[in-house]
């Protein structure tokens, strides 16, 4: 299984903060795709509200997933695919391993998917004795250096091109090069090599349609293509809820992925997989499997709060322009899915408890909601997390984290519902702040227990006289 | 595979939205079974495309290529697209190796280009993607030695300038990916306007859902292309480096 170390967020981010050059990728890519995706919102026809129906849509997909799901389980059979329903990671790797033992598999390429890092398939293939070679580039280099993605559609991005030379010199034996067009040659040479040499590809699913039974891979690279085309055997991998019930939607759906995802107004690469190739066709995959997986999706499905989380469609979009993600980058989440998608999904999936610090540590500010094409409320969510987190939840078996925030809300909350309490105690602290000793104005540290208050930041000090006294004398 | 597994799976969504036993919402309207009114607007308006709107589409398709590196060129007729293809290879070497192959699909259209006789005159051989012709590895050894492929395209969206193709026998997939230049060949009614006019024709036009998706619906919209490496824009990731559509206009 992959590995989650969702525990290390702050000993990671403070990490990253650090590292300079990561700072700079981080900076770059916001600027970039952060601003184009807003920019492309703005441009389509039917104006950013597009995503609101796109919410829309989404939500009723969701709500229907049964039928939808059934349907296009039995198209792509129809078909001559084979579909297959994992309830859990372990379920969907053991059949990946099952398909791959019976074609005697040796060689599997693999197209970028992001459910495929959440069940660790890489590394239980090659347990198996298989060997698996990522294919998008960023992937490709992320796989060299034993490392882990730290984007959701930019891989590599926390890598230099001198990063990515010394890698492939000293990994593929070649001369030290760090040109980017000429390591992407280096690299579409050695890869080439490995799509010819496949005997399996496998893949994602970006958004399947029910209704005419196929499942949608996207890339700019054209390495989904190149794994699902050359190899005798494909297998797709979806989330459950990776799928409309029709055609139609995925107009919009897929103009929403390709500004959400890259600010294109298309990827280059969209291919449609409805199953194995036919009698007489001279190529594809004499096998289509598609497996279908739950790992936890249906307890969002089932908690009306979390419900529209299955909306997302994984453009990371939010990512680009997270102002958390943009300061600790990828590898802090310590899961598949980073920025505040990551932060939703990933205690989710893994345990709120054990990823606590992934929605703590947001920010709140609603970017993400306004760039995510499926206009999906992340702050609201965030905000239930943490709410479990403080209250503790039986059904998600969260045990409440801060005893003594929780006390000293309950007290606040008492205080201010006391008139009299209140103004004594902003009396006290008026006169008890003096022994502070504010520095220029403000509190440099605050005594316990709301010490924690000030280990960061400053806060400025009470006036001498509270604003309700001063009415009462008559101020101008 | 057991479809106990899919029973139990169906039955843990079912319990998730709530109603274990109850009937699920009517399926008709989930997938939109009734041809709504916008969707015969949109049919209406392709089938009813004039001259000039066609000359319109082939406009805004040459706009659209133009910042992703795809090359359109409007060819009066078969003739001219021989003549532009017989350029194409001359000006442009082998990515792999040094012998020049070329590959293209069984297909109405490119067969009448004449293609075998006319790059002859170079020396440069022309193989069909048919398993009528040869068995299935010779053929893919053929695929993979030839550096340009050449194809039709089922429709070309104008919108995002995107070529979109169906699987059928003797139209092997990997030559418009696999060789280091693509060169797609379409008449001028094959411009549709965009993703709406392209799901519209494939969910209602009589002809066009008989044939449906086929077990493999392709878009390409221009060179395959990465920016995985710092950001920075390269052409030629993994499949090819160019991609040139010659558009006939012939008739009109």
């Amino acid at each position: 299984m992959t590995k989650i170390t969702t525990e290390n967020y702050v000993a990671e981010a403070r990490k990253a903060i650090k590292n300079e050059v990561l700072q700079r990728a981080l900076a770059d890519l916001q600027n970039r795709f952060g601003r184009g995706t807003a920019e492309c919102y703005r441009r389509l026809p039917e104006g950013p509200d597009l995503r609101l129906r796109a919410h829309e849509i989404r939500m009723k997909d969701i709500e229907n997933l049964d039928v939808v799901l059934e349907t296009l389980a039995a198209n792509i059979r129809k078909n001559g695919g084979q579909v297959f329903f994992a309830k859990d990671g372990q379920a969907a790797v053991n059949y990946c391993r099952e398909v791959a033992h019976k074609h005697k598999v040796r060689r599997v390429v693999k197209g970028k998917s992001m459910v495929s890092e959440e069940i660790g398939l890489n590394d239980a293939l090659i347990d198996s004795g298989i060997d698996v070679s990522e294919t998008d580039l960023g992937e490709y280099i992320i796989q060299l250096a034993a490392e882990t993605p730290s984007h959701i559609i930019a891989p590599a991005i926390h890598k230099t091109r001198y990063d990515v030379g010394s890698l492939f010199a000293d990994k593929l034996d070649i001369p030290y090069e760090d040109d980017p067009p000429r390591l992407t040659r280096i690299a579409r040479k050695a890869l080439r090599e490995k799509f010819l040499a496949a005997d399996m590809g496998t893949s994602g699913c970006n958004i399947a349609c029910a209704e005419t039974g196929h499942i949608t891979t996207v890339s700019n690279e054209g390495n989904i293509r190149m794994s699902i085309t050359l190899p005798k055997v494909h297998i797709a991998i979806m989330g459950m809820e990776r799928v409309t019930a029709r055609l139609e939607d995925h107009d919009m759906l897929l103009r929403l992925l390709c500004r959400g995802a890259a600010a294109q107004n298309m990827a280059t690469y969209v291919s449609y997989i409805g199953g194995p190739r036919t009698a007489h066709q001279a190529d594809g995959p004499q096998e289509f499997h598609l497996v279908v997986l739950d790992n936890g999706r249906s307890r969002m499905l089932a908690d009306e709060e979390f419900r529209e989380m299955l909306c997302c469609i994984r453009c990371a979009a939010c990512l680009n322009v997270c102002p958390v993600y943009a300061k600790i980058g990828g590898h802090s989440y310590g899961f598949a899915y980073s920025g505040p998608v990551g932060a939703v999904v990933t205690p989710l999936l893994v345990g709120i408890n054990r990823a606590k610090d992934l929605c703590l540590g947001e920010t709140l500010c609603g970017a993400c909601q306004d760039i995510c094409p499926v206009n999906i409320n992340l702050p609201r969510m965030l905000l239930a997390l943490r709410t479990k987190l403080a209250e503790g939840d039986t059904a998600w078996g969260v045990t409440a984290v801060n005893r003594k925030e929780k006390f000293l809300f309950q007290a606040w909350s008492w205080i201010i519902r006391n008139r009299g309490l209140y103004d004594v105690a902003v009396k006290l602290a008026a006169m008890g702040q003096k022994l502070l000793i504010p520095k220029g104005g403000m509190i440099r540290r605050l005594p316990p227990p709301v010490h924690a208050w000030t280990k960061e930041r400053d806060i400025r000090p009470l006036a001498a006289e509270s604003f309700i006294s001063r009415w009462k004398k008559g101020i101008k | 595979m057991s479809t106990a597994n899919q029973e139990e799976f169906i039955n843990r969504i079912k319990m998730a939205l709530g109603r274990p036993f109850a009937k699920s919402p009517r399926e008709a309207d989930l997938f939109g079974s009734e041809m709504c009114a916008e969707t015969r607007a949109i049919l209406e308006r392709i089938k009813n495309r004039t001259a000039e709107d066609r000359k319109q589409l082939l406009e805004t398709l040459i706009e659209a290529a133009g910042p992703i590196h795809l090359t359109v060129r409007a060819c009066v007729d078969i003739n001219a697209v021989t003549d532009a293809i017989a350029e194409v290879v001359l000006d442009k070497d082998p990515e792999w190796g040094d012998k020049k192959r070329v590959v293209a699909w069984r297909h109405p259209l490119i067969e009448s280009l004449n293609l075998p006789a006319a790059l002859s005159e170079q020396d440069v051989p022309v193989f069909f993607s048919d398993l009528q012709e040869t068995d299935e590895e010779s053929l893919r050894r053929r695929i993979i030695d030839s550096y340009i492929g050449i194809t039709s395209a089922d429709f070309c969206m104008a919108d995002t300038a995107t070529l979109v193709m169906r699987t059928r026998p003797g139209q092997a997939r990997a030559v418009s990916l696999v060789p280091a230049i693509h060169i797609a060949v379409i008449e001028l009614n094959r411009i549709i306007a965009d993703l709406k006019e392209l799901y519209a024709l494939l969910k209602w036009d009589p002809q066009e859902s008989k044939v449906g998706l086929t077990n493999c619906m392709t878009f390409i919209s221009g060179p395959s292309k990465t920016a995985d490496i710092e950001a920075t824009m390269v052409y030629g990731a993994h499949g090819p480096r160019e991609v040139h559509v010659f558009v006939i206009t012939a008739e009109y």
